[in-house]
């Protein structure tokens, strides 16, 4: 087995601030691996060290089987970026400035980057300052995918996309795959690289709390839920729904309706059947975001091991 | 194993032509307004350099116009040595400051280093690129005073206003390769332009006192402002040596900071 991104006890310390603690990774060569977390929680760091953009504290990575310092220039140009927080400036047109990128990546097909702006719906004639957030994040991906690198490097990828190009988005990330390409990208959102993802390492306070398959972190992540119910008192659903040990936060207000909210942890089954005998009016399922979801799991086991 | 020839300095270029093009307008402007109008300064019975010795002999030294009859020593005093060296300073200021400092500022260069350049490239084609806009407003100046040279009656050798504007260049590339320097050592670009600036108000005080008496006279060894046009290039034609210097010193800031940029973190 090879790795497209392998890194040991990778540190970076700004000072006494500790940005990446430790961070043991391993990205398999044509997997798709995403990295969550909460902002500040190490993810840009941790593709700035894989780019050379700065420079590790301790512990080392290897990247398409090179250091990223020793591989250099040549290096870089079998991978693709994308930064953050991305800044694209200046008077020339999104095409003029694709055409500079490519001057100093790797050979881009003849066609690619009309084919991937149309894909994705962006106005190459337009002048870049005057893109908004979510054109800029597209010319952004076109400059990563362009010359179709071996390596994907993708910090929140879907940031300002709407819905549509996200999935567009995640076409480009299942047909890379297929192509062999290494896609590693970032989001603070585990909704939004769920479906591309095969793997997910789970980043908190610049350490790595989880590595797993994306299924496993989903059933076990925190989703809040709401159920509003008619023909029961609130008493009696509050002793029903208090035994089920998967809800947590329960509340329950009284009235022609009641209305009902709580997080459950893992699988929703036993709280569906709690409420089937019942005439349920509304019930809503929403994941959380992931800072409250599964990042506050791991770190409760984590404490709960102390 | 670039795929293209210089491509940051074509570029920079491309993203600074409307600039440059303002610059040179701003030199055409001031060389227009000046050269011109030495004729009747160098009229004979005039009086004007009765006026200039009317002035305290101080004020005449700072502002050098201890020579103003010569068309040698009007050009030196009005364009070369003060409304010349004042645009040049500020440009190479503001280009300088720009070319790494500012992008690194404002995120953009974060993008570029993860393409297939190297730090050392970017120093090398940006300070080019910088330095090459600068020769390109010496150049101009140096034509302009050239095709004035007759009709205004400075009388000056063609070779000695090359001379000259080299000289001025030297001194905004010095400028320039400070703030490129200290630019791409700290990523900050009110440090780089302090650096930039300052080294160039440096040498022109520096000058300036020394200027004063004899006393201080030595003040002269340590001002670029005087290695440039001490020697009168206008007068005398370019003196090789201190140009050397300069220029030189220009290429070591450049090296140092090279070197530096390679070395360190470069974040938004």
């Amino acid at each position: 087995m090879t790795y497209a991104i392998e890194t040991r006890a990778l540190t970076k310390r700004y000072g006494r601030h500790t940005a990446l603690d430790g961070m043991d990774l391993a990205v398999e060569t044509g997997s798709v691996f995403g990295m969550i977390g909460p902002n500040g929680a190490g993810k840009t760091t941790a593709m700035r060290l894989l780019l050379d953009i700065i420079r590790p504290t301790s512990g080392d990575a290897t990247v398409l089987g090179e250091s990223p310092r020793a591989g250099g220039a040549a290096l870089r140009r079998r991978i693709g970026f994308l930064p953050g927080e991305l800044m694209l400036e200046g008077r020339v047109t999104g095409r003029a400035l694709l055409a500079h990128y490519a001057d100093i990546s790797g050979p881009v097909p003849a066609g690619r980057i009309d084919e991937l702006a149309e894909r994705l719906g962006l106005d190459l004639t337009r002048h870049v300052r005057k893109l908004s957030k979510g054109n800029k994040q597209k010319l952004g991906l076109v400059q990563a995918f362009m010359h179709e690198p071996p390596l994907l490097v993708l910090d929140e990828p879907t940031s300002g996309l709407d819905p549509l190009v996200q999935q567009e988005f995640l076409t480009m990330v299942r047909e890379a795959q297929h192509k062999g390409q290494t896609v590693f990208l970032s989001s603070h959102v585990l909704s939004e690289i769920q479906t591309a993802a095969d793997h997910v390492a789970v980043l908190r306070n610049g350490k790595i709390v989880k590595v797993g398959d994306v299924a496993t972190l989903r059933a076990s992540a925190v989703r809040r839920v709401v159920v509003d119910l008619t023909d029961v008192s609130a008493d009696s659903i509050r002793n029903t729904l208090e035994a089920l040990p998967q809800l947590n936060d329960l509340t329950v207000m009284d009235g022609d309706i009641v209305h009902i909210t709580g997080t459950v942890e893992g699988h929703i089954d036993a709280l569906v059947k709690a409420i089937a005998p019942f005439h349920v009016v509304d019930l809503r399922v929403e994941e959380q975001d992931l800072e409250s979801s599964v990042i506050n799991l791991y770190s409760s086991e984590a404490n709960n091991d102390n | 194993m670039t795929t293209s020839f210089l491509p940051l300095l074509r570029r920079n270029l491309a993203d600074s032509w409307r600039g440059t093009l303002g610059w040179t307008i701003g030199f055409v402007a001031a060389i227009m307004l000046y050269i011109p109008l030495y004729s009747s300064f160098s009229a004979q019975d005039t009086g004007f350099q009765d006026l200039i010795d009317t002035l305290p002999s101080g004020l005449a030294t700072t502002l050098g116009f201890q020579d103003l009859t010569s068309g040698a020593g009007y050009v030196q005093a009005t364009f070369l040595g003060l409304i010349g060296f004042a645009l040049m300073t500020i440009a190479a200021t503001l280009w300088s400051s720009a070319a790494i400092a500012g992008d690194e500022e404002s995120g953009s260069l974060e993008l570029t280093l993860a393409h297939g350049v190297s730090r050392v490239q970017i120093m090398v084609e940006r300070s080019l690129a910088v330095i090459l806009r600068l020769t390109w407003l010496a150049a101009v100046s140096a034509l302009l005073i050239l095709a004035l040279n007759d009709s205004a009656g400075t009388k000056l050798e063609p070779a000695n206003i090359v001379g000259g504007c080299l000289a001025l260049l030297g001194l905004g590339v010095l400028a320039a390769s400070f703030g490129l320097a200290v630019g791409a050592i700290t990523g900050r670009r009110s440090f780089a332009s302090a650096s930039a600036a300052g080294i160039a108000l440096l040498g022109y005080v520096l000058n300036s006192l020394g200027n004063q008496s004899a006393d201080v006279d030595w003040l002269h060894n340590i001002s670029p402002y005087d290695w440039a046009f001490g020697n009168s290039p206008l007068r005398d034609g370019a003196d090789w040596d201190s140009l050397g210097l300069i220029y030189g010193i220009s290429v070591v800031v450049l090296v140092i900071g090279g070197i530096a940029f390679n070395r360190r973190d470069v974040s938004a």
